[in-house]
């Protein structure tokens, strides 16, 4: 039954561009992420010298793979982040809001399944597309800097991964509970700010999801340490699967 | 066999009683048409039926399974509700095909409900359909399982005529084929295409019966009396008690609502005898269901 549910969704992306708004976002930051870390320095080195600015000594490191990983990261949790949200954070509210979700339920198609077929597809082209981009910024950063980083960038995607898989939970979640899109976004920034007023405590902040972000640019960076890292990926993913289970259970006794 | 039982069935809404205690039986086959002013809680108790939202009280059992236990009797319920929404981005047959999928419908049905509801050659997108033909297509969704029991949530009532004449035909094909629980508030409808009829007012079921049953009751209860001086048989008639109400029609006519009919029967040709009056029309008059709704909500 989910794999079901789960075509009509790749059908809905499809036919309402979605999915091409994702794909081009994706592959736009893969690609434009080397490249921005190659070049910078050379446009700004350009705009010095034009600027007739010869007393003037400003020294730029030369760039290397690790400024367009940290580059492609920054896009993935900043741009892409928020248009994962935008996209996704309708199906559910939108669906309760519209009415369109009663013609399926009224079917006794079970509530549970609906929603998961959701967030298992939103997981799967997330997670389908972050491969492609990963893939194909890694291609770019070899083309520009000569140096293949495969560890460093895998771990550190890998984290992403994780951190992707907690707010998309959070997306349910906040779609379970609103009552259309704007009271979903509303849930999940709220929710988001939260999150970030928690990381103002050195006690929480590495128990908190979004420290996760942070590591993934330690990862590029420098090196660490398992143990520190094991603390924010048991509990993010500890709240992801609670914001799973409450947005289904929330929908499941919800009057529709 | 009732394929609707409701006990005592009953939702509250804060201070609303939106349905209070209902008990209402729906026979297996029939045209139920669920009548009642806007916000009598026609669509509540659909929505309770459909388990869509749980009752405050009371139980009800669908297709013989009671409703606060079991979700399985959804399957063979076809449903269209008051403002059907649709995945725009579908083409019709997009639209059956995902139903056909997910209740493992032969994909030759799809081409069958397309038919009944003439929508098959239509190749565009949902979104660019008028309401009259959402409605269709609204049906044809209802009907993609093979349902035994149709529920329709005002079908007719923001179409115009042509889109409502479309929809009764629809409904008036599958009649006997299926058992159809129609709720409106349009009574022509309900008179052109329903056995059974029930009146609800502010969640209480007022009576439930059969149209024919509705009129007989209901028929000899107004008289149509047209005399040579109307104005003094309507001074006469006055005294008695089992007059409710009179009013004079046309040039020679009364109307003449009474309690009961025993007595008046025998009383008013000899009032007409004793007064010297020429009888010209004596008819007892047959009611509309406009007129049993209207006397039932008031």
């Amino acid at each position: 039954m989910i794999l079901k549910l789960m075509r009509k969704e790749w059908k809905e992306i499809i036919k309402t561009g979605k999915f091409y708004a994702l794909l081009f976002s994706f592959l736009f930051f893969a690609i434009s992420s080397p490249a921005i870390a190659k070049f910078t320095p050379e446009i700004i080195k350009s705009l010095i010298n034009s600027q007739q600015t010869q007393g003037l000594i400003i020294q730029i490191p030369p760039p290397t793979w690790k400024d367009a990983f940290l580059q492609f990261l920054k896009n993935l949790n900043q741009i892409i982040f928020i248009v994962l949200v935008i996209v996704f954070i309708g199906s559910i509210a939108e669906e309760k809001n519209k009415g369109t979700a009663i013609m399926v339920l009224t079917k006794g198609i079970d509530r549970s399944k609906w929603i998961l077929s959701k967030f298992i597809f939103q997981l799967l082209v997330s997670f389908a597309l972050l491969s492609i981009s990963y893939i194909l910024c890694l291609y770019y950063t070899f083309l520009l800097f000569s140096n293949f980083p495969i560890k460093n960038s895998l771990f550190s995607t890998l984290l992403y991964v994780i951190y992707l898989f907690f707010f998309l939970s959070l997306t349910l979640f906040s779609s379970s509970l609103g009552n259309n899109t704007i009271q979903s976004l509303g849930i999940f920034f709220g929710i988001f700010i939260l999150l970030n007023i928690f990381s103002i405590f050195p006690n929480l902040n590495s128990y908190n999801p979004l420290y996760l972000s942070t590591l993934e640019n330690m990862w590029i960076t420098s090196y660490v340490e398992l143990k520190e890292a094991l603390k924010p990926i048991i509990s993010t993913i500890l709240l992801s699967f609670m914001f799973i289970f409450l947005g289904i259970l929330h929908f499941k006794n919800q009057e529709l | 066999m009732n394929v609707i039982e409701t006990y005592n069935l009953s939702k509250y809404f804060k201070e609303k009683k939106a349905v209070d205690n209902l008990n209402l039986q729906v026979e297996e086959g029939i045209v139920f048409g669920y009548l009642g002013p806007n916000g009598a809680g026609k669509t509540t108790t659909i929505r309770l039926l459909l388990n869509l939202v749980r009752p405050t009280r009371g139980s009800a059992i669908v297709l013989g399974e009671d409703i606060t236990k079991s979700k399985n009797y959804l399957r063979k319920i076809g449903f269209l509700p008051d403002v059907p929404n649709f995945y725009n981005y579908f083409t019709p047959r997009e639209y059956l095909e995902f139903f056909a999928d997910i209740l493992n419908v032969d994909k030759k049905r799809i081409d069958e409900v397309l038919e009944i509801v003439d929508l098959k050659r239509e190749k565009r997108r949902i979104g660019t359909f008028s309401r009259g033909m959402k409605q269709r297509l609204g049906i044809a969704q209802a009907l993609i399982h093979n349902p035994s029991l149709l529920i329709l949530d005002e079908p007719t009532s923001a179409l115009d005529p042509q889109g409502r004449k479309e929809i009764l035909d629809l409904i008036l094909s599958l009649k006997g084929e299926k058992t159809i629980f129609f709720s409106t508030h349009i009574l022509a409808d309900v008179e052109r295409v329903c056995d059974r009829v029930g009146i609800l007012k502010e969640g209480k079921l007022l009576l439930n019966d059969t149209i024919d049953n509705l009129k007989k009751k209901y028929s000899r209860r107004t008289l149509y009396i047209e005399v040579d001086n109307p104005q003094k048989l309507f001074i006469k008639l006055k005294e008695f008690p089992w007059v409710e109400s009179l009013s004079l029609s046309n040039k020679n006519g009364i109307l003449v609502k009474i309690k009961d009919m025993s007595l008046p029967q025998r009383e008013i040709p000899r009032i007409i005898f004793q007064e010297d009056l020429f009888l010209f029309k004596f008819e007892f008059l047959e009611p509309s269901l406009e007129d049993i709704f209207l006397e039932v909500v008031s």
